[in-house]
Order: structure tokens, then sequence, then C-alpha cells
């Protein structure tokens, strides 16, 4: 296992690396640190105005190592990264730091409820499709789920928004605010909207997984013993089918970090998605490559511990 | 023990119910769709939106409309805006009157302000730096010649220092800085006010009682007064630069204004939203005795203010609500609705939903029974397409074969359409480089070779050379390249508009997409022929639009932004007259005389200006858009309680589409539940 370990945080480091190399390349593929500037300073800077801010930002310097081995921005890129120094946010001059300290709290307060709810009510579903199989509950379950699928995410927002936001009126159409009286109202409607959009694909998954587990033998073994129905689906089928519900879980659980990029947006909830969703949008390299590299770290974290928390599960994963 | 079973099922069923309860009984509570917590009683707060979080309040620095409206309400300046007189006209603000001038011969003149006394920073930690247990400390010129020595520091990168290099001295107040902090690091470690002081400050500026300031000037620029009425001359205190560094956990003074302006801000979360509150240390809050103009509701300057009744206002002490909450909405959608569900205060109309909110021109039957009212202003802007006059075919060399090229193809663009496909409408056609609004504008004023006219521009083009867009001695069609760095679908669009307006008369011209550093990179190089531009200005003087086609701003020259590189000797001696002029007839005429050589030559072809819709809530008062980015939450007036009742009332949550929907899940599952009990049996 030791071992195992090892080599696949080897392979992470790896990945690490080559995401910021591949991010650096692209980024300034399409941009140059001028349109960096002139984004921050808007269109009515001097040219002297602009210099002094690519000064103070360091963008003053080559991008290779052979055009200056030692000033470059690609070791600084790696230097910075690799030491957690994520300095300054190109568009606006605030400690990246901070805000991750700041955006993490409003992300978690969304991303968590709505994984929990989220699996709430795509489990019980799933078993309840599972359930039914092959009745007209079962087919339309599966119509309804491939069309859920096939809706993008933005239409569920602006829909939800529309519905429920300024037609019903039932929450507000988008805000926050962390008091813990006036939380629950700004959460529910991104919340709703983030199960609905996810649903469908979630509730297909686990009916597949309950259905191969539903056709093994000890399924049968515990229907012939005159177990119930429901108990067996409870009991059985949803224990043995924890390794790919687990999977799926254990990975999500790092990314809960970096908040939803869509949803933060729209509901204007202002934490880590939404501050990846402004780098994007005002060339903000240095937030963004941030952003890009705790993502790579928490994808590497999720995939180790979904690892390890299969020996948890399945002793015969440890043994292997 | 199957007993045991059904008990511990029975029980797990109940947990489960009552966790379903409770999520239920959750969504239920928090059923509101209101996004502000309660009100305090006989508080005017005014609720307001912003879109992009402001890079920095940093008055030195900050140059956008979202944190002017910040910086515009926490830093007062000696100069501000009349209220309510249209064209803009300046009043004094912190200072007791306008500036006095004084000619000093060979172009230098001398501007002396005068400031109030007994002027309070608002309070603030950061004056315990220069007295102990202080919050506060008076305002004294010595804050403003400080904010103006900033303005040269080009560690602090202002974007504003060609208008202030007018100061003696300016500019090499800035280079000594720059080399002294080069050769000397003990001095660079000093603090800021301390290294100003080293250098001896800017020739230019005297401060001969700490509440007199004298400005000189070496060349003519009398629009320096409106730069006076910008945050850019606010007064700062060194202490804020001093302490808000950003160390030691302290906000940076890039997030942290201290001013001396009618509010203070109170709570800023940049990314999220700001709280402005009225500065008790104001001096109109402190002292309405004084009668200062910009701190008293001013009379009613036309018709409109005194059928809008703003006449009732006059003389009532600013500001007259208490509080300012902004809220970040990125999306516009979401912004508009929950404007109309009664949660802002104010808001532009989106694209989306122009048809139904205005109907010829006016509000919707809708819109009006919700008591909402339109207001619109003409931007103090214009966009033009431009000729690179040092191109040869289009631009000077070619002579008046050019010259009717060009007016060829200002004939051949339908403004009026253009505003209808792409802007619902909305903007002036433009004839001049003027928008209605600043000196100079003349609305009887119709450029003969700026009108929609297809049958003059193929005229213009046979004449020109060109009949049909091919030019008989070579046999080869006319090829142009329009330059732009829009690149959207939207601005290629607008771009396709004015190509195939040109292919109507025979010329064809490419599009050539391209990003901002390419289009500079070919500038330098020269190599463009046609391109789009708009312009916004700073203040509202005819000079401020002229100087975009001097030529000693021309950009193959100095660097500077009259990217079409027009050069005329006649234009240059107007527009230098015009600039030194107070406003009068003669300016007038110089005025009218650019105008005509603009008309002829076309450097430009003038698009249009834009024009602003807002819509506001009926309990809001005294709305009266400046169009430059002057916020004026001081003078803004509304009703509480009528708002509140209104909120009420339209915001009544509709819940039957529930209650249908836990019916419809019943009769969805029902049936198959008793097929499984059926089944069972």
């Amino acid at each position: 296992m030791g071992a195992y370990v090892l080599r696949r945080l080897a392979y992470g480091v790896g990945v690490v690396l080559g995401v910021l190399f591949l991010l650096f390349v692209l980024f300034f593929a399409v941009t140059e640190p001028e349109d960096i500037a002139r984004k921050a300073l808007g269109d009515k800077a001097p040219p002297e105005a602009i210099a002094v801010w690519l000064e103070n930002h360091g963008y003053d310097r080559p991008l290779w190592p052979w055009q200056d081995f030692e000033e470059n921005l690609l070791f600084d890129h790696y230097r910075r990264m690799l030491t957690f120094d994520f300095g300054l946010s190109d568009a606006d001059d605030s400690p990246i730091i901070d805000r991750i300290r700041a955006g993490a709290g409003p992300s978690l307060t969304l991303t968590v409820p709505l994984l929990v709810l989220g699996l709430l009510t795509a489990i019980p579903l799933s078993l309840v499709v599972a359930f039914f199989r092959e009745t007209y509950i079962d087919r339309m379950g599966v119509f309804l789920c491939v069309l859920a699928m096939s809706v993008s995410t933005l239409l569920y927002i602006i829909g939800g928004q529309y519905v429920i936001g300024k037609l019903l009126r039932w929450y507000p159409i988008s805000g926050f605010d962390a008091d813990p009286m006036m939380l629950p109202r700004f959460l529910a409607l991104p919340i709703l909207v983030g199960i609905l959009s996810g649903v469908g694909g979630d509730v297909r998954f686990y009916r597949t997984v309950f259905l191969e587990e539903s056709s093994r033998d000890f399924v049968r073994t515990a229907r012939a013993k005159g177990a119930s129905e429901p108990r067996i689906m409870a009991r059985h089928v949803l224990r043995n089918a924890m390794i790919p519900i687990l999977t799926r879980v254990v990975t999500a659980i790092p990314f809960l970090f970096m908040g939803s990029l869509l949803l933060e947006a729209f509901f204007g909830i202002p934490g880590l998605g939404s501050m990846t969703f402004d780098a994007i949008q005002s060339n903000d390299f240095a937030t963004l490559r941030t952003m890009v590299y705790v993502g790579a770290l928490l994808f590497i974290v999720g995939q180790l511990a979904t690892d390890i928390s299969y020996g948890f599960v399945d002793p015969r994963v440890r043994v292997e | 023990m199957s007993g045991g079973h059904h008990v511990n099922e029975q029980r797990r069923g109940r947990r489960v119910l009552v966790g379903l309860g409770c999520v239920l009984a959750l969504f239920l509570a928090a059923c509101s769709n209101d996004p502000y917590p309660p009100e305090p009683p006989g508080e005017k707060i005014l609720y307001s939106s912003f879109t992009e979080a402001p890079r920095t309040l940093d008055p030195a620095t900050a140059y956008t409309t979202v944190a002017h409206s910040i910086t515009g309400a926490v830093y007062g300046t000696l100069l501000e805006y009349h209220f309510l007189k249209r064209p803009l006209e300046l009043i004094p603000g912190l200072a007791i009157a306008l500036p006095e001038v004084e000619d000093l011969g060979e172009g230098r003149s001398r501007y002396r302000f005068q400031l109030r006394e007994g002027l309070l920073f608002a309070d603030d930690d950061c004056f315990a730096l220069s007295t102990p247990d202080a919050r506060t400390r008076e305002v004294v010129m010595g804050d403003v010649a400080f904010q103006l020595m900033r303005l040269a520091d080009p560690k602090v990168g202002s974007p504003v220092i060609e208008p202030f290099a007018n100061i003696e001295g300016f500019q090499a107040f800035g280079e000594a800085l720059a080399e002294r902090r080069g050769a000397d690091e003990t001095f660079a470690a000093l603090p800021v006010h301390e290294q100003y002081a080293a250098i001896g400050g800017i020739r230019g500026l005297a401060t001969p009682s700490p509440y007199t300031l004298e400005v000189t000037l070496h060349r003519p620029y009398p629009q320096i007064r409106y730069w006076f009425a910008m945050e850019f001359s606010t007064p700062v205190p060194w202490e804020a630069i001093a302490w808000y560094d950003g160390q030691d956990g302290r906000p940076r003074f890039d997030d942290h204004p201290v001013g001396t302006g009618p509010f203070y801000l109170a709570e800023y979360d940049k990314h999220a939203r700001y709280v402005l509150e009225k500065n008790p240390n104001w001096f109109g809050v402190r002292n309405p005795d004084w009668r200062a103009p910009s701190a008293v509701f001013p009379e009613p300057a036309d018709e409109e203010d005194v059928a809008s009744g703003r006449g009732e206002y006059a003389g009532r002490s600013l500001p007259l609500i208490d509080r300012v909450i902004v809220v970040r909405e990125k999306e516009s959608i979401p912004r508009f609705n929950k404007f109309l569900q009664g949660y802002y205060d104010a808001s532009g109309i989106i694209k989306e939903s122009f048809d139904s909110v205005v109907v010829e021109g006016g509000l919707s039957d809708e819109m009006e029974e919700m008591g909402m009212r339109l207001g619109k202003s003409v931007s103090p802007d214009v966009f033009y397409i431009g000729f690179n006059f040092d191109d040869e075919v289009i631009g000077r060399a070619g002579g008046e074969r050019s010259r009717k090229l060009r007016q060829a193809m200002s004939l051949a663009l339908d403004v009026d359409e253009f505003l209808r496909i792409f802007n619902n409408g909305r903007g002036v056609v433009a004839q001049s480089p003027l928008p209605p609004g600043i000196y100079g504008y003349d609305p009887d004023y119709a450029n003969p070779n700026r009108r929609f006219d297809l049958e003059r521009a193929r005229r213009l083009m046979i004449e020109a050379g060109y009949p049909g867009g091919v030019d008989p001695e070579t046999g080869e069609a006319l090829e142009l390249g329009f330059d732009t760095a829009n690149t959207t679908t939207a601005g290629l669009n607008q771009v396709r508009f004015f190509t195939n307006a040109w292919r109507e008369i025979g010329i064809d011209v490419e599009i050539r997409p391209t990003n901002y550093n390419q289009f500079q990179d070919k500038i330098r190089r020269g190599d463009y022929q046609v391109f789009q531009f708009g312009w916004v200005a700073d203040y509202p003087d005819p000079e401020n639009f002229f100087f975009l086609l001097w030529s000693n701003m021309a950009r193959s020259v100095s660097g500077g932004p009259n990217a079409t590189n027009f050069m005329d000797d006649r234009f240059d001696e107007l527009f230098v007259s015009m600039k030194a002029r107070e406003n009068g007839p003669d300016r007038i005429a110089e005025i009218r005389e650019m105008r005509s050589i603009l008309e002829r030559e076309r450097p430009w072809i003038e698009l249009f200006h834009r024009e602003d819709y807002s819509l506001y809530q009926g309990w809001v008062k005294n709305v009266k858009p400046m169009g430059l980015s002057v916020p004026t939450y001081q003078y803004r007036d509304l009703d509480p309680e009528a708002r509140r009742a209104l909120r009420e009332a339209w915001n009544e949550p509709v819940l039957w589409p529930a209650y249908t929907l836990a019916l419809l899940a019943v009769l969805v599952v029902a049936p198959g539940i008793r097929t499984y009990l059926k089944e069972r049996q």
C-alpha cells in the first residue's frame, strides 16, 4: 500500500508540474502582459502607468529561461507556486491568499449542503428506480434522468432564478449574506438548482450500480431467505454498492473548497468559484494560476483519499 | 428477531422522515425573497449594485466608474459641479470660492484656491500617527499639495499625469524623485511624505498659509479647474499613506480611503458589497449654518427641476440619506429582476427587457403602473470611425481624391439604422465630435457630410476617381482594411454593418480582427487604414474632445491619442487659441471653424453619442444624471415607507405550485406502491 501511495504521489507531482507548464503556455499564447495591464488599468491608462504596473507586477521580465536565465517569468511562476507564495491579484492587487481564506467559507456553505442533499436525493431516488426496475416508474425515471442530464446547468440557473426567484418569489434571485438568519434564504435556490442539475446523472449512475449489485448471488440468497425487497435494497444492495459511491463522493470532497464556478457567479456568492470566474474574465493570471494549481493539488489529494478509503470499505483491496 | 428488525426499520424510517421534515422546514422557513435584513426604523437607506470589483480606491489612480462611485462620495474636492445646472457648471466644494486666476505673462498663470477653515477628515485610526489618540485632524492645503505630489510620483503610476504636467516643476519633481530613489537606498526607504519634503516639493505649488494653495501653470490650461473637481486632487492625509501599507494586518490605502466627503466607507468587501455612511465630520453635517454651496440643495435650474418637485428641496442641508448599501451583481438579468422586485432603487435597462419596458420612447403601461420613472441622459462621449492620415490611399497623400473618398464613406453610413439594430435605438447620431451638454454643441447643426446619402456618396466616388469602387487607370478594385480589437461576435457584426454599407458604394473593406497589442504595434508601424474608437470626456469642455485631433497628440509623432494622425495647421491654430479662451462668442466662432474643417477633411466619421436610459423607483427623489462619473448620493432622497409597502405587495410568495408539485408526486408514486403491495400479496 505504502509503495502504491508513493507511486501515486510521484505521478501527482508530475501532473501538477505539467498542469502549471500548460497553463503558462496557454495563457501567454493568447494574451500578453500588456493586455493584463490594460485590462487592470483601463483604456485611458497612458503608457507610463502601464509600464509602472508591469514593473510592480514583475511582468517586465522575459517569459522564457533562454531569454534571461536568472530573471524570467516561467521560473518565477514555478518558484511562487511551489513555495505557495501566491502574491497579489493582477486585477485588483489584493493578496490572493486573503481572498482564498475569505472565499473558502462561502464556497463551503454552498457546496457541502449541496453534496449532502444531492446524495440524499440521488441515492433514494436511484434505489426507488432500481427497486421498480422494468416498470413504468423505472422507464419514466430513466427518461427523466436523460432529459435532466441533457439540459445545460446555465439553463437550470436562469430558469430557477426566473421561476422560483421572479415568478414564485420564494427565495432571493441572487445574493449572499453570511448572517445565520439570512443565509438559508440565499442558499435555498442555488442548492435546489444544483441538486436539479446534478440529479439526472447521479440517479442514472447509482441506478446502474444498484442494478448490477441486485443481480448478485448474495441478493438471491437474501431473497431466498425471505428478506423483504426494501430490506434487500437498503441493507444488501446499498452496502455493497459503496465502492462506486465512495469513489464519486471522496473525489468530490476536496473540490468542495473550490466552490462552484457557475452557481457562485450567477447567484452572487463570493466564494472561490466566483473568484476563479472573475479571474478568467479579467485576465488575472496570478489568481488563475493559483486556482488551477490548488485545483490540481486537490485532485491528487482526492485520488489518494479515494484509493485509501477503498481499503476501509473493502478489505479485499487492502489485501491485494 | 424479526420483530426487532421491524422496530429498527420503523425507527430508521422515522429518523429519515424527521430528517426530511427538518430539511423541508428549513427550505420553508427560508421562504422569503427579501435579500436584506430588516431596516433600522427612521433610517433612509439607498440600495444599489455594482458589477466589477474596483481595482483601487486610491484617488491618485482610481479611474473607473465603479471606483468613482465610492471615491466621489468619500473624497471631497476643492471644486464640484452644480447638481442641477446643464451644461455643467463648477461651484466651490471644500474651497470657499472658485479660484482666482492671475496672468503671469508668457503663457504662465497662477490659480489661487482658498480652503474653508475648520474642515475635518473622516474619523480614522491613522491620525494617531501625528497626534496620539487622535481620530481626525483639520484639513489643510498641504494635504492637497501632498496628493498632487503623489500624482507626480512615478511609483504611484497615476493615469492623469499629462494634464497636471501643466503645473510648473511637476515633471521635474517626478524625475528628481526617481533619480534620488535609484541613487540612495536610505532615501528610498523613507516614508513618502518625507521623501517629497526632502526633494523640496513641486515648484509650481505653494501654500502661503494652511488654507491657501497657489498653483502656477507654465502654459495656458484653464481646464485645470476641472481637474480640481475630481478626486485626483482631493486632500489626502500623509498619515493614511504611511499607516495603510498592507503590513501587520493593516489594509492597503488602495482599499481604505480616508477622506473629506459627505460619506465614509463603513464596510468594504470589494468583491461582494460595500456600505457608505453619512460622514459626521463632513462640513455639511457639522456646520450646516455655513450654507456652503456644495452642502445645500440648490435652487431649481430649469422647468424640469420644478416639475419633478426638486424645488421643494431647495436650501435643505445635505446629505438627505443616511446610508448607501451597494451589492455586487455580476449578471445583468438577476440585477434587473431584483430591481423590478423593488430591491434596488435604480437600474439601467437590459437589452433583453428593453421592448417590454420602453414603448415609443416612454415607459410601458406595466412600468407606469409600478410607479417607475424613466431617466434619459446623453453621455459626454463620442464613438467614431477614424482614418489613418499617414496611409497613402485614404490619408493626406491622396489629397482631394482621398478627401472625397472619406466623404463618400461618411455619407454611406446610416447611423440611425445602426443604433436601431445594435442599441435598441438608444443614442444620439453625432454630427461633430461634441456631444450634447458640452460647450459649443449646437443642436441645430447638421453636418452635410455626415447624413446618410448613398446617391451623393456614389457621385463622390466617381469624382474621387473610383466609379463603382474601381480605379479606371489601373483597373483595380479599391480595397481597404478595417482593424478592430473587438473580436466578439457582437463586435464583428457591428463592423460588418459598416463594411456592408461601404460595399453599396463599391468599396471592399476587409475586416482585420486584431488584439490590442497587435493594434498598438500596427499603429507604431503606421500599418492601418480604418479603425473604430470611442472617447468619454473627463470634464465638460470642448478641449477634451478636439485635442483628439490636435497634431501634437498625433500617434505617429508623440504617441498621443490622435490615432488618425490628422494634422492641419489651421485646426491646430484654432485649437490652441480655443483651449486658452474663456467661454464666449469668440470661442464659439473658433469651435465652428474647427467643426467645418473636420466636416470637410473627415478624419473621423462621427457615429453617435451614447444615450443612457435609467429606471428609478417611484419612491426615489432627485435623480438628475450628470453624465460624468460623479456620484450624487448626497442629493438623493427616498420614502422608506412607500418602498416597504410596495416591496411587500410585489413580493407575496406564490405557494400553490409547491402544493401542486407535492400532490403530483403522490399521484405518480402511489400507483407504483399499490402495484408493489399487490404483487407482495
